[in-house]
């Protein structure tokens, strides 16, 4: 099964989670807090990022056994189904959508993931409800539509076709079809 | 992917012209006509615009222009679009255009010559080559 762009969007949702880091921390705490709490959990994101998952999963792991509260694990545990995806893991990655998703069933970002379980593990149904779940919670999502083109390039592929008409009332024959937009 | 180009004879654009030459000089006169009889020296083929197969949006844009005398394209607008998303690149296939420069002592006729690009999607199995 061909499951092209993975890497790029699960990298995009890491950063999400990396980023909020130093925020989640000092917003929790009424101190200065200057970089992140947990700097594995922390160091396992940025090597995500960097496509390094291997390395980002077992940070992440080591960042998780150390977590402090439930930001921080539920952090850890949405990484690690993102991690997992991304070094071709999805039956490993899927426990960790799950915990995710069994506590915060309105993260969006960890029904994206779990539909790329899903689709490498070519369960499309189920892949299909958790991106309609996502679109329903962030309808303009960008990552949850390339979702949808890989499951509908799976279950419903397409060959593109492009006409050139130069007669002299080709928009009017074309006006005839149905919208599709 | 698949490409199909649709041309009219040459009688029919001549045709074409003479219905619409009547119609210069006039203020507020669309001298819009949707063929010429300019001969196309290198056609581009726009890509199926990605994002568009990914949402499987299928639709059509016809794009009209001046040709210059040296048989490049002038003046490039959209006409009529059913998605926005085929617009730029169907513009930018025309702007890349090219057709053959009109031999000396010819006129420039001055009527827009239009093209319609249509972008379909087609199912396929799935040991279908693309």
């Amino acid at each position: 099964m061909k499951i092209r762009h993975i890497s790029y969007w699960v990298l995009l949702v890491t950063a999400f989670l990396l980023l909020a880091s130093p925020e989640l921390a000092a917003n929790e705490e009424s101190k200065v807090v200057i970089g992140p709490r947990n700097a594995l959990l922390a160091d396992g994101a940025n090597a995500l990022l960097a496509g390094n998952g291997v390395e980002g999963v077992r940070l992440t792991l080591r960042g998780l056994e150390m977590a402090q509260g439930e930001v921080e694990r539920k952090m850890g545990h949405s990484n690690l189904c993102a991690g997992y995806i991304l070094i071709d893991k999805p039956r490993t990655a899927l426990p960790h959508c799950n915990w995710v998703l069994e506590r915060y069933p309105n993260h969006w970002r960890t029904y994206n993931n779990r539909a790329l379980v899903y689709l490498r593990l070519e369960r499309f149904e189920e892949s299909e409800a958790d991106i309609a779940r996502g679109q329903e919670l962030s309808p303009s999502s960008r990552n949850l539509k390339i979702a949808k083109g890989m499951l509908l390039d799976e279950t419903d592929p397409v060959r593109a076709n492009v006409e050139i008409d130069e007669r002299r009332s080709a928009m009017e024959d074309a006006s005839d079809d149905p919208p599709n937009d | 992917m698949r490409v199909t180009i649709l041309r009219t004879t040459s009688l029919g654009a001549l045709l074409a012209v003479a219905l619409v030459l009547p119609a210069f000089g006039q203020g507020g006169v669309d001298r819009v006509d949707s063929n010429t009889e300019r001969l196309p020296l290198h056609t581009v083929i726009p890509d199926y615009p990605e994002v568009a197969r990914r949402d499987r949006v299928e639709g059509s844009v016809q794009v009209c222009f001046n040709i210059s005398r040296s048989g490049y394209p002038r003046r490039i607008a959209v006409r009529h679009s059913t998605s926005r998303v085929f617009e730029k690149i169907a513009k930018k296939a025309v702007r890349q255009s090219t057709w053959k420069p009109l031999p000396d002592g010819e006129q420039e006729s001055g009527i827009k010559a239009c093209r319609t690009f249509r972008f379909s999607l087609v199912p396929v199995t799935r040991d279908e080559p693309d």
